[in-house]
């Protein structure tokens, strides 16, 4: 096989194949929003409203009324007739104003308006910098998203995912971090060889991913920040499917060391590997259970891939199968609630996305299209971003809670593998 | 369809968002927070060459390759015959050394089929190895579903892309 080497410049500010948010379904039962025009020069405040607004739309919890929609827009508290909203049936009103524009500071704030209560429930201030519009913006959502839900917002979480580009019979692999809405993409590697199976660490300062750069499959671990870069094991065979413990002290790992794909946990600080799995099928995709108690991961002992879990806190505790439902199951990873996990899972002759409870013995299906793989839950347990292929392209597509939908095509290129960062803010 | 039960999750803020509750104001939440912002610092990999290629003793046999079922790595009798002339090259001259590598179609997920490209890899390495070929001219690697020949969705590419290539 004939191998290409080459180098490509190093762009990293240059603007490329941003993805494109499209919602494609909301919920059944929202909550009804009139989301007044923020107050500032409009250069500004344009940007703001078209953030938040699809921001809040994405969730698909919110049916939002803008300026135009409603029977009169008021200037002040004063002026809000709370007849007018009730109504039109709307349970809360938001109004906001960029209240300083310097040249390394740009605030704003936010009210919110209990239309049911006629009063004031939230007044917040957001403190940022003229050219961080959109992170500014994205902690306007989730104040307003926590504030009304009562749930933790994920806008201004970061999403990690691997695209491929392919032009003139070369490929170029690049892991991105871009926001939750798909926008504000920023490469953290590039190479010309394959990069799979990206992993945020717990508190979201560094990433483990699989590159294939040296020649074969190895995990690294990179800090986002400095961009430095390790190795976590250095032998001569390949090495996948990093994991994360929740107290970002472990990596499981799958090892082929012994001939076989094998499933081993490495401390990170004294670089120790304990082995996990020793079975001549292959077992790999571990993932851990949100109290770091349980590991679950993908074996085909029983003749197909099938999910089974093992308690780490059993010594030589067996692993236990967990799903018996078709001929495929593989890469699950936990609820955060611990109370079932989420998969890859084979129905008929199509691969969707998955939830099963451990109360229950069967099988829920959250996707309907025919390759769908690499689901990463959002760090409020409450969306799925997940990899489909449309026309021969991988894109990035979520499906939340509520039973909204929504699709992150780019521009340009394959987009897949994406993984979900924890809480930001 | 999708019913998830939901779970509320607590509320936590980290050090710079201050929650300030106004005693005149009981039931108004009252925040300032600041934008947080961490830089990201873009990398290359340098890509590591594979050795030069010795073309005189390899043109015995290149690019030979064996296909699989789904899922699965055994050897057909189809892979054994072409195995078999490779073996046979190997023992005419002893100097040459070969890497397999393994891949699978798309359909899955991408690290189980790394592990299957790996195995069939494997089963390949098996073969030379049971034939008499020392385990040290034997290197083993797989791209799982990374590396496809042909990119279609069809079982036609599917089955093509489901190999072991031995270079």
């Amino acid at each position: 096989m004939k191998k290409i080497t080459f180098i490509f410049l190093l762009m990293p500010h240059l603007v490329f194949a941003e993805l494109i948010l499209e919602i494609t379904q909301g919920s059944e039962d929202p909550y009804s929003v009139a989301f007044l025009n923020f107050e500032g020069s409009r250069k500004i405040t344009d940007q703001i409203n078209d953030i938040v607004i699809n921001d809040l739309k994405r969730t698909g919890e919110f049916k939002i009324y803008n300026n135009s929609q409603i029977l009169s827009v008021p200037n002040n508290e004063e002026e809000i007739q709370y007849d007018e909203f009730k109504l039109l049936n709307i349970d809360f009103i938001i109004s906001g104003a960029v209240v300083s524009e310097e040249k390394f500071n740009l605030s704003a704030s936010y009210n919110i308006y209990d239309v049911r209560k006629e009063k004031k429930i939230r007044t917040s201030k957001v403190f940022g910098i003229p050219n961080k519009i959109r992170q500014l913006s994205h902690y306007i959502s989730d104040g307003i998203y926590e504030e009304i839900t009562g749930l933790q917002g994920v806008a201004s979480t970061k999403i990690l995912y691997v695209t491929e580009l392919n032009k003139n019979d070369k490929s170029l692999f690049r892991l991105i971090v871009a926001d939750a809405d798909g926008a504000n993409e920023q490469i953290l590697l590039q190479s010309s060889e394959p990069i799979i199976s990206p992993s945020w660490s717990p508190d979201s300062k560094e990433v483990a991913y699989v590159s294939f750069e040296t020649g074969m499959a190895k995990v690294f671990i990179q800090n986002i920040a400095s961009g430095k870069r390790d190795l976590v094991v250095t032998n001569s065979s390949q090495i996948s499917s990093p994991s994360w413990s929740p107290n970002g002290k472990f990596l499981s790992l799958t090892m082929y060391q012994d001939g076989n794909a094998e499933i081993y946990i490495l401390n990170l600080k004294n670089k120790n590997l304990t082995r996990l799995t020793k079975h001549y099928s292959i077992d790999t995709e571990s993932s851990w259970s949100p109290n770091g108690s349980k590991i679950m991961f993908t074996s085909g002992r029983s003749g197909s891939p099938q999910l089974y879990e093992i308690n780490l806190r059993k010594s030589n505790a067996q692993p236990k199968r967990i799903t018996f439902e078709g001929n495929y199951n593989a890469k699950a990873s936990y609820l955060s609630n611990g109370d079932g996990i989420i998969f890859v899972h084979r129905s008929k002759s199509k691969f969707q996305i998955a939830l099963k409870y451990f109360n229950e013995n069967f099988v829920r299906p959250l996707t309907e299209s025919k390759l769908d793989e690499s689901p990463s839950i959002s760090p409020n347990g409450n969306v799925i971003v997940y990899a489909i292929t449309e026309n021969e392209m991988g894109l990035l597509a979520g499906v939340t809670l509520s039973g909204a939908r929504f699709r992150l095509p780019a521009r340009e290129g394959e987009v897949r593998e994406p993984s979900w960062s924890g809480y930001l803010r | 369809m999708f019913n998830f039960k939901k779970s509320f999750i607590k509320k936590s803020f980290n050090t710079s968002v201050i929650i300030v509750f106004l005693s005149s104001c009981s039931s108004m939440n009252i925040t300032e927070e600041t934008v947080y912002d961490g830089g990201i610092k873009t990398v290359q990999a340098s890509v590591t060459k594979e050795t030069t290629l010795d073309y005189e003793s390899r043109a015995i046999f290149t690019n030979a390759t064996v296909y699989f079922e789904f899922d699965n790595y055994n050897l057909t009798s189809k892979s054994i015959q072409t195995l078999k002339s490779a073996v046979t090259a190997m023992k005419d001259n002893s100097s040459i050394k070969i890497t397999i590598s393994g891949h699978a179609d798309e359909r899955g997920t991408r690290e189980y089929n790394l592990a299957l490209g790996q195995r069939r890899a494997e089963s390949v390495k098996d073969y030379f190895a049971l034939n008499g070929i020392d385990t040290s001219r034997l290197g083993v690697k797989s791209y799982g579903e990374e590396r496809p020949l042909m990119s279609g969705s069809d079982e036609k590419s599917h089955a093509k892309n489901r190999r072991a290539e031995i270079n």
